[in-house]
């Protein structure tokens, strides 16, 4: 077996009396890219709040290396490893670019490094260097899902999270940000990805996971779930002919 | 009606502008409170009545010097403000249950008054020293000795808040947190910690809050409603948020209050800054100075 870092298994979670997940188990092995696929409602961003703490799981665990996550508070949670950004980026819009990293770096292990990974985040985005006195607020939204990933690396998280990183962005940006998951996976940052654009997603994923109605319907590498017809009809429109 | 001469305009914004001052140094507090918990801590006035009861005491029985009693005030204001959060709003702010921390904040109001009462009784107090009635000359105009001490004390004040806010990572995590509660604890930012944080910067400037108004107001038990009041019409006209906003709108609201008192007449003063404050709120909610930034 290869080196386990996130073990989800049989993950129940509810709002109220509404049931969204439905003993779900994924898994994240250290160092790979895995994407979390499928349509609107089926309960994506309700497993990732679960893991970094912002849900309270009903049933089930959830592992980092080992350790349990449940009955932490995200604020723990973000200090075991895990850095989350969430689904409409959760910027601090009206402090600067430089701010915002800085904030990534807050936890204690993190603050003496502050240094160093600010020269790493600027070094892989430029273009947030050229920006840093400006107000995250007034960045093009290409920009801010770059901010959002930068600040989110400035800690050297274990597992990097990322809801819907391409959304609302230009298919050009949207090829960019993808590069970008390439280099930070190159750099070794272990992934864990939801993402509506399913094709993109499981192009880079090294492993998948379906989820259909708060269950999990299929998982595979990457280029199995491409290569499946069910995938193809069901999530990147393929015709019946 | 004749214009009156430059000299007394100028007089009376002195005026108006040293007491709006101590509406603007309680407005701070609130505002940071605000900020991180969205709650209106209405207790701040009475807060402050009672630093001005505490400087008398030290005066009267110790013969601390009102303004030396600043390095007690701030410290012990900032231990109070900590402690005032961990044993009465951690629990509702866990809960996110933002009408019973404001249920809390009008509890620990009424409980304040009266022990004040209780402890002092409910007639006007005032710190009188040797140098209460002296001022400060200069182009014709005079300025109160004391007044004008705790208009530097407001300054400073605000001016260490800012500077807290936004040099020390502490502090910018509270306005992080301010902004997005959610996000903030993503980054490892405890929400308790930052409400915590605020409560004590904000009791702490209550404390020298008290010192200035023990020194330029006689005051009562009961005074501090009021003032929660004028510093909640404050933080509306400098745009809730906004630490420097915050003792602006004080020093605005103070001029208001001096003009209106001198050319309509004392008893439209409240009335008339009331409704400075509804018409901020419809026309310009996010206050006065507000700039909006584009969007690239």
């Amino acid at each position: 077996m290869a080196n386990r870092l996130l073990e989800v298994t049989d993950l129940e979670v509810a709002y109220g009396d509404v049931r969204a997940l439905w003993g779900v188990s994924i898994h994240v092995d250290a160092g790979s890219v895995v994407a979390i696929v499928g349509a609107n409602g089926a309960g994506k961003t309700t497993l990732l709040k679960a893991i970094s703490g912002l849900v309270p799981a009903k049933r089930g665990d959830i592992r980092l290396s080992g350790t349990s996550l449940l009955g932490h508070l995200p604020e723990d949670i973000a200090r075991m490893g895990i850095a989350h950004v969430p689904e409409g980026r959760g910027l601090f819009r009206q402090m600067t670019v430089l701010e915002n990293l800085e904030l990534g770096a807050f936890q204690p292990k993190a603050r003496s490094n502050i240094k160093h990974a600010l020269e790493k985040a600027y070094d892989l985005f430029p273009r947030l260097k050229e920006r840093t006195g400006q107000k995250a607020g007034s960045l093009s939204g290409g920009e801010q899902q770059m901010l959002a990933i930068a600040r989110a690396t400035m800690s050297e998280p274990s597992l990097l999270i990322l809801d819907e990183p391409s959304i609302g962005l230009s298919p050009l940006v949207v090829q960019q940000m993808f590069q970008l998951i390439e280099t930070l996976h190159k750099q070794g940052v272990t992934i864990l990805l939801v993402e509506q654009n399913i094709h993109q997603a499981l192009k880079i994923a090294d492993y998948a996971f379906v989820l259909k109605t708060g269950e999990l319907a299929m998982q595979g590498t990457g280029a199995e779930l491409i290569a499946d017809p069910e995938v193809q009809k069901a999530y990147m429109g393929v015709l019946e002919l | 009606m004749t214009l009156p001469s430059p000299e007394i305009l100028l007089q009376l914004s002195i005026n108006g502008a040293l007491g709006g001052a101590m509406y603007g140094v309680a407005a701070v507090g609130l505002s940071l409170i605000f900020g991180t918990m969205r709650l209106i801590f209405l207790a701040q006035g009475a807060m402050i009545i009672l630093a001005a009861y505490l400087v008398r005491a030290l005066f009267q029985h110790l013969g601390i010097d009102p303004f030396l009693s600043l390095i007690i005030m701030v410290p012990v204001g900032l231990a109070a403000g900590w402690l005032i959060y961990q044993g009465l709003f951690r629990k509702a702010a866990a809960e996110e249950d933002r009408n019973i921390s404001l249920l809390i904040a009008v509890g620990v109001m009424f409980l304040v008054q009266n022990l004040m009462t209780v402890i002092w009784g409910g007639n006007t107090a005032a710190v009188v020293t040797s140098y209460t009635a002296s001022g400060i000359e200069l182009l014709g105009v005079r300025a109160s000795f004391t007044r004008s001490m705790g208009f530097l004390i407001a300054l400073a004040g605000t001016a260490l808040v800012v500077l807290f806010l936004r040099k020390t990572l502490v502090g910018k995590a509270v306005r992080a947190a301010s902004e997005d509660m959610t996000a903030a604890t993503l980054m490892g930012i405890s929400p308790h910690k930052v409400n915590a944080i605020a409560f004590a910067i904000g009791i702490a400037l209550a404390g020298a809050a008290g010192v200035a108004v023990a020194t330029t107001f006689p005051f009562n038990p009961f005074a501090g409603f009021i003032f929660s009041l004028k510093a909640l019409v404050a933080l509306a006209l400098g745009g809730i948020g906004n630490v420097t906003g915050a003792l602006a709108g004080g020093i605005i609201l103070g001029l208001i209050e001096a003009y209106v008192q001198f050319f309509i007449s004392g008893g439209w003063t409240n009335a008339i800054a009331y409704g400075v404050f509804l018409a901020v709120l419809m026309f310009k909610p996010e206050g006065l100075f507000s700039r909006p930034y584009k969007k690239a």
